[in-house]
């Protein structure tokens, strides 16, 4: 190894996070333009946020391994007993929210739940012997750890996150080895009642909702003018873009969310297919570093854990990434690292802290071995 | 029961709980791949979608403000800017049953209250009618067109299921005038007939459709030109009229009209049944009008030298056929005395001498044999012959057994009395820079004689009804039996047809007027050859348009016939 560089620098994961601080740089440059060619107010908070959040995902990679352990259930009861609080704050303020205010902090408790379940199912499924996992106790009790913030979650209502974590507690059960029939058939299951909810369950103003979530073109002046906008901005935006600063899609207002859900079309109309290829193989970098953790990784615990949190962070970009394409219902999901907003930026920092974690115990135990 | 499988799986030995451990990994393992597989096929996705839009960026096609403003469909006017063809916006009320969202309860109210509430805002609906077609949930028109202060009623009706979509409207201002030359717009936006159908890209492309498209139409001259046809054909019940004005020198079409018309703003059944253009899509025999282009031929074919010299007038019989006139005139002519009097057999004894190569030369130079040169997509195509035997040069040479349009004959008009050039007619304005060269069909000197000739019949032969006072009109009658009936020839259904053109002494316009079988009635003397109801119209046409066209009523001039005179005898 060159001796040059210390250590300690040299053995940071380098294949991640160049793609990483790359993805930030690129989101404040689309964010600057946004704003109509200012840090403020978008890009300067942005690279603050990211320096914050990467101190937090140093920090989280250096706990040892029986912290976490230990750490597991009571940091899921503590988010569940803030997806609570929410819900009480929300009852006694009169009608419905998402955040929890502490003095300039506004916490999203949703937002934090999903690394949270996936933490808490990989130490569960860990726990559980091979023989046990056909049985109905890697069911029942995952099922209880995943149902609870949903039912909160739902309340909320927030259909997307409560989605999220439905996603990546799925992700996990489905690499703990639970029989694959079980998924397939909760799938089909699923399939098959839905339209059976849909006619016998929900009131005719719910419906109308679901509609307009299946299919935006009946709803031309809301959602689906959201997304026909975007699609004009990625489509005008041709191979090599119109040029830092030259959207007319965003300027002109004409894109809804434009520094938020729809910061992928912003830069599309600017950079064009050669920026949105640049965005897509750093996100694979990533993706791909977060597997190959999951698979060196030498036990169940971690190995469920990594790979958790990659999908976690995947859900981000598959669901923002196929919404703004118009290839989904909308749905107000960022996406990650380049989008404007704290909470998201949070939760990925938080998986990415906890695969240089996982990686860390990899290299050690590896270190080990040899 | 399943801690007792637990128990046993613990005590049943180490070896067994390491293989099961081992494959319980392999199955993470493959999972993990299974996961990733899963990523890399969204990714996959992802970017082929990205590359449609960024390639293809026809997928979604934008509409930008600046385009909105547009109009939905360019303007037409004519050469001086006077308004032809407008787009107009407008709201239809249309019946949409699915509004709602619920097919079986359409509408809000009732469908008799919302019927009544609808004859409270358009008087003349039938409330019964439109209440049955209200419940029975079909969707359709209510009402195609619908005033915006009527809309903003119907909107405050409070149904959903009445919508008003805008949908754009062609308005004419000037009414059914220049019809044939514009055509209309269908119901689903496509040109049809005229102009609007040649220029139906242009006027639909977004870059271009601010700018209206000038055509060569004088709006006063194609009013005038449908007053005069309009009042000729009504004298003479005649079936039809056609007629055209044409710039000489750049073969700009000034008027182009075909009666009976249609209105472009009422398509109907009977309007659809008048769109067919005679001046461009009807083929005729125009009889006498052609001889003076046999002359032309043959004067600058060099065969007529000598303008004194007597051909006989005597009925020629060749191939069990007999030419003859209508009268007698006499044993010999001279050459303007065969044009002043219309001499059949004194033509067709010029053609023969001449020959017939030089003459069918001369007519395919002057387009006869092909479809005549327009935008207009309806052009009829001549009947023609290329074997072209002695009798058929006799018989050609005063206009029988050839069918031309009217606007034919206006071209070769044009180019036998501006000099001798024959120009493509066009319905473009052109610039200066703009106009064809054309090709040569006759020479300088043979133009000006021709000029000298149609003059004279004007001052003393059939045209005299055309002579319109100080504007130097010289011209051809012309009266040809229409084929059919027992003889090859219907004795009483003609086409009178009058072709003249203005000032003679330096001519500037054509003007072809046709009348389709007229009758004769008290206001043509109770004669139906041209003389007596085609004449009369450039007669009267050629003092509405003459000043409007730049050409003054003017005593002082004329061409100068004093070489010719003294050969037409007794004529005053």
């Amino acid at each position: 190894m060159n001796s040059r560089i210390p250590a300690p620098i040299a053995r940071q994961p380098w294949e991640m996070l160049i793609p990483l601080f790359l993805l930030v740089v690129f989101g404040a440059v689309v964010l600057y333009s946004a704003a109509g060619g200012h840090f403020q107010p978008f890009a300067s908070s942005h690279l603050l946020r990211f320096a914050v959040f990467f101190v937090m995902a140093l920090v989280i990679a250096s706990l040892p391994r029986s912290t976490i352990e230990w750490g597991a259930y009571p940091a899921y009861g503590g988010v569940l007993l803030l997806l609570l609080a929410v819900e009480i704050v929300g009852a006694v303020k009169g009608g419905s929210q998402r955040w929890l205010e502490a003095g300039p902090i506004r916490i999203q408790p949703s937002e934090l739940m999903k690394p949270m379940l996936v933490l808490a199912l990989a130490k569960f499924f860990a726990g559980l012997p091979s023989g046990m996992v056909g049985s109905w106790r890697s069911l029942v009790p995952p099922g209880v750890l995943i149902m609870l913030p949903i039912i909160l979650v739902l309340m909320q209502p927030d259909l997307g996150t409560s989605m999220a974590i439905v996603f990546g507690g799925a992700v996990v059960m489905f690499l703990a080895g639970l029989p694959l029939w079980w998924f397939l058939t909760a799938g089909g299951v699923g399939i098959a009642a839905a339209p059976l909810v849909y006619f016998f369950a929900l009131h005719d103003y719910q419906r109308a909702r679901v509609l307009t979530f299946l299919d935006p073109e009946n709803d031309p002046l809301g959602t689906g003018y959201h997304i026909t906008q975007s699609k004009i901005a990625i489509g005008s935006g041709g191979l090599f873009g119109k040029g830092f600063n030259e959207g007319t899609q965003s300027h002109l207002n004409y894109l809804p969310e434009a520094h938020t859900d729809f910061i992928f079309s912003t830069m599309a109309e600017e950079w064009g297919l050669i920026g949105g290829i640049f965005v897509l193989v750093m996100y694979g970098l990533i993706l791909g570093w977060g597997m190959k953790v999951a698979r060196s990784a030498q036990d169940r615990f971690s190995s469920l854990l990594a790979a958790g949190a990659t999908a976690t962070i995947f859900f981000y970009i598959a669901v923002n990434l196929l919404m703004v394409m118009g290839m989904m219902p909308a749905k107000g999901m960022p996406l990650p690292w380049m989008s404007h907003g704290g909470s998201s930026m949070m939760t990925n920092m938080i998986c990415i802290g906890m695969l240089m974690m996982i990686n860390r115990w990899n290299r050690h135990r590896r270190g080990i071995a040899s | 029961m399943n801690a007792l499988t637990v128990s046993t799986a613990i005590s049943s030995g180490r070896v067994q709980l390491v293989s099961l451990r081992k494959s319980s990994l392999d199955t993470a393992r493959l999972r993990v791949l299974w996961v990733a597989m899963i990523f890399a096929f969204v990714a996959a996705i992802a970017v082929i979608r990205i590359g449609y839009f960024g390639v293809s960026d026809r997928a979604v096609t934008s509409t930008s403000l600046e385009e909105a403003l547009l109009p939905p469909r360019g303007e037409l006017t004519d050469r001086n800017g006077v308004p032809l063809a407008r787009a107009f916006p407008a709201y239809a009320l249309w019946y949409n049953p699915d509004a709602m969202g619920d097919a079986s309860n359409p509408l809000v109210k009732s469908p008799q209250r919302v019927a009544s509430e609808l004859k409270a805002i358009f008087p003349d609906i039938d409330v019964a009618d439109i209440a049955e077609m209200l419940a029975s949930g079909r969707s359709g028109y209510i009402r195609r067109r619908v005033l915006p202060e009527d809309a903003n009623r119907v909107q405050d009706i409070g149904e959903l299921a009445l919508e008003l979509p805008r949908e754009s409207d062609r308005h004419y201002p000037q009414g059914s005038m220049g019809a044939h030359i514009l055509g209309f717009v269908d119901s689903a936006g496509k040109g049809k007939v005229g102009m609007e159908q040649v220029l139906d890209d242009r006027l639909n492309d977004p870059v271009l459709r601010n700018t209206p498209v000038a055509l060569s139409i004088d709006m006063r001259a194609q009013g005038a030109l449908e007053d005069e046809l309009r009042r000729g054909m009504l004298a003479v019940n005649a079936k039809g009229a056609a007629g055209i004005i044409l710039d000489v020198d750049t073969g700009e079409v000034l008027a182009l009209a075909s009666l009976p018309e249609f209105d472009p703003n009422r398509i109907d059944s009977e309007g659809a049944g008048n769109m067919f253009n005679r001046v461009t899509n009807q083929v005729y025999e125009l009889g006498s009008t052609f001889k003076p282009l046999t002359v032309a031929a043959a004067i600058d074919a060099g065969s007529v030298r000598d303008f004194g010299k007597r051909y006989d007038v005597s009925p020629i019989k060749i191939g069990g056929f007999t030419i003859k006139d209508s009268h007698d005139l006499g044993a010999s002519l001279n050459v303007p005395e065969i044009l002043i009097h219309s001499s059949n057999t004194g033509t067709a004894r010029i053609a023969d001498q001449m020959g017939g190569e030089k003459l069918q030369r001369t007519w395919m130079d002057l387009g006869l044999n092909e479809r005549p040169h327009i935008e207009l997509p309806a052009r009829g195509f001549p009947i023609w012959h290329d074997d072209w035997p002695r009798i058929r040069n006799m018989t050609v040479s005063y206009g029988h057994g050839i069918a031309v349009t009217p606007l034919h004959l206006a071209s070769a008009y044009a180019a036998m009395v501006n000099g001798g050039v024959w120009r493509p007619a066009t319905l473009h304005k052109l610039e200066a820079h703009e106009v064809p060269k054309g090709r040569r069909v006759f020479k300088a000197s043979t133009s000006s004689r021709m000029r000298q000739l149609l003059r004279m019949i004007t001052l003393y032969g059939t045209g005299r009804n055309a002579d319109a006072k100080g504007f130097r009109v010289g011209g051809k009658t012309g009266s040809a039996e229409k084929p059919g009936g027992s003889a090859g020839y219907k004795k009483t259904s003609l086409v009178s047809t009058f072709a003249a053109a203005f000032p003679m002494d330096r001519p500037r316009y054509v003007i072809i007027a046709m009348l389709d079988e007229p009758q004769g009635t008290t206001a043509s003397s109770f004669q139906r050859t041209a003389a007596w109801n085609a004449a009369p119209i450039v007669g009267n046409l050629v003092p509405r348009i003459g000043p409007l066209l730049g050409v003054r009523p003017d005593d002082t001039r004329d061409v100068d016939i004093s070489d010719l005179r003294p050969m037409v005898p007794g004529e005053d």
